[in-house]
């Protein structure tokens, strides 16, 4: 059964007079243990995209179901829910909060979750393994590089094991060696618990490590390939 | 974590921001506080001085003489009346007083006087008429002396500014002279011997002994021993006419009072205008002096007064005083009001700042599933945090100066002091202490508060997730 289910969806912009078609009749799948990108040049839509996917934007037209929920029927609050239980996201710009540890970043959803403290403490310890950081959980983001800083991104992202993780541009910001090895953290993470990741990306990196590469254009699907 | 701790963590992530937030709310309040604090303070001492020195808390009056202070509008105060009062337990005292109006004439002057009969023994429990009585008086003989003795040459220069000036506490006498507390061991001791004035107070028995005003003292030319007559209406349009030697002189603190007043003892006065046991005004010295005591006294006698009788608050008595002290109150709301307008300013500056800065940060976290209820829930508490903490550092800092303020009064000297003297009030400004002034200042603190709070909040609810991510 597919993780994500995107069928003949739209999302149209009336910024100006001129109406824009960010995302125009896309329809897509993925599967458990995806590890996609979506390509394409600046405005082909690909942040509209995930966006959409995350619930964090609604389409004009056309449905996207996530693990069983058609979004577009959900409530703001309820859509808050679902990300929070259903999708894991990491941002281009690590987006960590400035004020908390590595440790308290990572459990910070559990936390909003209502885990029981040992548990939490447990998956923490787990994640920060798995990423490569059991030595800075007490470290504060402003203490860590870039890519151990999207290196704890990811771990929160994973803490509640969503249904799959959007990362919008993850690289971005990273130097090579910083990029490959959350490449490789990520990949591993793919292999070993079958998790999902979609990503949109510039990064060359990115696409050579992706198992499937779907390219936008104008809000459309122009390729989606399988790259093994 | 717990959002209390997540609030208090975010609190100091800019450390400055924070501090300069809290430090303005404290700053506001602090200055308010004493602000208010020496303004309520000179309310209440002006309040008190002239309630214990004329007027008292409450008065008894003929029910009419309120409207139509005439000696027609007396009543007789009966030991009946006299016993109702004192069984209210919050009674220290009774003072009966008979006022009406006469021509006052000496050798060769005339002059309108009020006539105030007077219990000597008892007005000077309740306002102290004793200690009004001229003790220092600047005549040529007693300049020449002084000019003679050691005190110093600055003192002596003021001597002949004050020729003729009449002293009734050497407070004031030190101030015209420039006298020093540190010189003031010293030179005293000297006016004492140079400048005395052989003064007496009034005698109930003694029904033609007469205190006056330095004023009309000065007008008449009526010295110590002179004997001055008071032709006037008597009680219900008989004739008054009387003869009373001068015993003592006054000095009062208002010059419309001091230039006309007569003390007569309270026996002479109802002789003189024919109405025996009658008076115009019972003053009341109460134990207890705050306004709930004070209402609860006057309701209680009122209760058990008879027609014609009525009871008459410090408050009825003193209105045009109360008035003005509410106009110059309203000015002091005005600068506390701007004061507070400038520090919301500074709050919502705070806020602004702070929403812009962390848009991307609150973006994410709804984004990643934090509820924005949560979230403004956390901001609030980051605000109610910065708020208490200025607040409570405003109150707790401004309590050791207000107390001190209290017992250790700001004291005039000068131009300021001589006012407060000529008003018989010692020249202080003393604080008040912590009274519900304080509540007051802490809930305009919240309001700003929680403006600034529902503003976030708004903001928050408003919050577009994509734009955000995108700040």
């Amino acid at each position: 059964m597919a993780v994500v289910q995107i069928n003949n969806v739209y999302k149209a912009y009336h910024d100006t007079e001129v109406e824009v078609k960010a995302i125009n009749g896309v329809t897509l799948s993925f599967e458990k243990g995806d590890f996609a990108v979506v390509v394409g040049p600046s405005g082909s839509g690909k942040t509209t995209l995930l966006n959409l996917i995350g619930g964090l934007d609604q389409p004009t037209g056309g449905e996207i179901l996530v693990a069983g929920h058609r979004l577009s029927e959900l409530r703001p609050s309820e859509l808050i829910d679902f990300r929070m239980e259903h999708v894991g996201f990491v941002f281009q710009s690590y987006n960590l909060i400035p004020v908390l540890t590595a440790a308290e970043n990572v459990s910070f959803i559990m936390n909003l979750q209502k885990w029981p403290k040992e548990k939490r403490k447990v998956r923490t310890d787990e994640l920060l393994s798995s990423v490569g950081l059991s030595d800075r959980h007490n470290s504060r983001p402003s203490q860590l590089s870039g890519g151990q800083q999207q290196r704890v991104a990811v771990a929160r992202a994973l803490a509640t094991h969503p249904e799959f993780i959007l990362a919008d541009e993850p690289t971005a910001n990273l130097d090579s060696k910083s990029a490959e090895s959350l490449l490789d953290i990520m990949e591993k993470l793919n292999h070993e618990e079958q998790m999902t990741f979609i990503f949109s990306t510039h990064d060359i990196r990115v696409m050579k490590r992706a198992h499937r590469v779907i390219t936008l254009e104008d809000g459309k699907v122009i390729s989606d390939e399988l790259s093994f | 974590m717990t959002d209390s701790q997540l609030a208090w963590k975010n609190l100091w992530r800019n450390r400055k921001r924070t501090v300069i937030t809290a430090a303005s709310i404290f700053f506001a309040v602090f200055f308010a506080l004493l602000m208010r604090s020496f303004q309520l303070g000179a309310y209440d001492r002006m309040f008190r001085n002239i309630i214990e020195s004329y007027t008292g808390y409450l008065q008894i009056q003929h029910r009419d003489y309120f409207d139509e202070p005439i000696i027609d509008n007396s009543f007789e105060l009966t030991p009946r009346v006299t016993e109702k009062i004192y069984s209210d337990p919050n009674v220290n005292t009774l003072v009966p007083r008979l006022e009406s109006f006469a021509l006052a004439a000496d050798e060769s002057r005339t002059q309108g006087v009020m006539v105030l009969g007077i219990d000597p023994e008892g007005e000077e429990k309740v306002t102290g008429l004793k200690s009004k009585l001229v003790k220092y008086k600047l005549t040529p003989e007693s300049i020449a002396a002084l000019k003679r003795s050691s005190i110093p040459d600055r003192t002596k220069k003021l001597l002949d500014v004050f020729l003729n000036e009449s002293y009734s506490s050497e407070g004031r006498l030190m101030l015209d002279l420039n006298i020093s507390q540190d010189d003031s061991a010293d030179i005293l001791p000297v006016l004492r011997r140079s400048a005395s004035f052989r003064n007496e107070y009034l005698d109930i028995n003694e029904t033609d002994g007469a205190l006056i005003g330095n004023g009309l003292s000065d007008y008449l030319k009526a010295e110590i021993g002179d004997t001055i007559v008071l032709v006037g209406q008597g009680y219900h349009g008989t004739s008054a006419a009387g003869k009373f030697v001068v015993r003592g002189i006054v000095r009062l603190p208002a010059p419309d009072i001091d230039n006309i007043i007569v003390y007569l003892p309270i026996t002479g006065a109802q002789e003189l205008f024919a109405a025996p046991s009658m008076v115009t005004s019972a003053v009341l010295k109460l134990v207890n002096n705050d306004d709930e005591n004070v209402l609860q006294t006057g309701n209680n006698i009122s209760k058990q007064l008879e027609q014609p009788l009525a009871i008459r608050t410090w408050h009825e008595m003193n209105a045009l005083l109360i008035n003005q002290l509410e106009a110059d109150n309203r000015s002091g709301m005005i600068m506390i009001g701007i004061l507070y307008l400038v520090i919301a300013f500074g709050v919502f500056g705070t806020v602004l700042m702070m929403i812009a800065e962390r848009k991307r940060e609150f973006g994410m976290l709804v984004s990643i599933g934090m509820r924005k209820r949560k979230l403004a829930k956390i901001v609030s508490l980051e605000m109610v945090l910065i708020g208490i903490l200025g607040l409570a550092a405003g109150v707790v800092a401004s309590l050791p100066f207000v107390f001190y303020g209290n017992s250790h009064p700001i004291r005039f000297t000068g131009e300021m002091g001589r006012m407060y003297s000529d008003y018989g009030f010692e020249p202080v400004m003393p604080t008040l202490l912590p009274d519900t002034y304080y509540l007051s200042q802490i809930v305009v603190v919240l309001i700003i508060l929680l403006v600034a709070i529902l503003f976030c909040v708004r903001k928050i609810f408003r919050i577009n997730v994509i734009n955000a991510l995108r700040a």
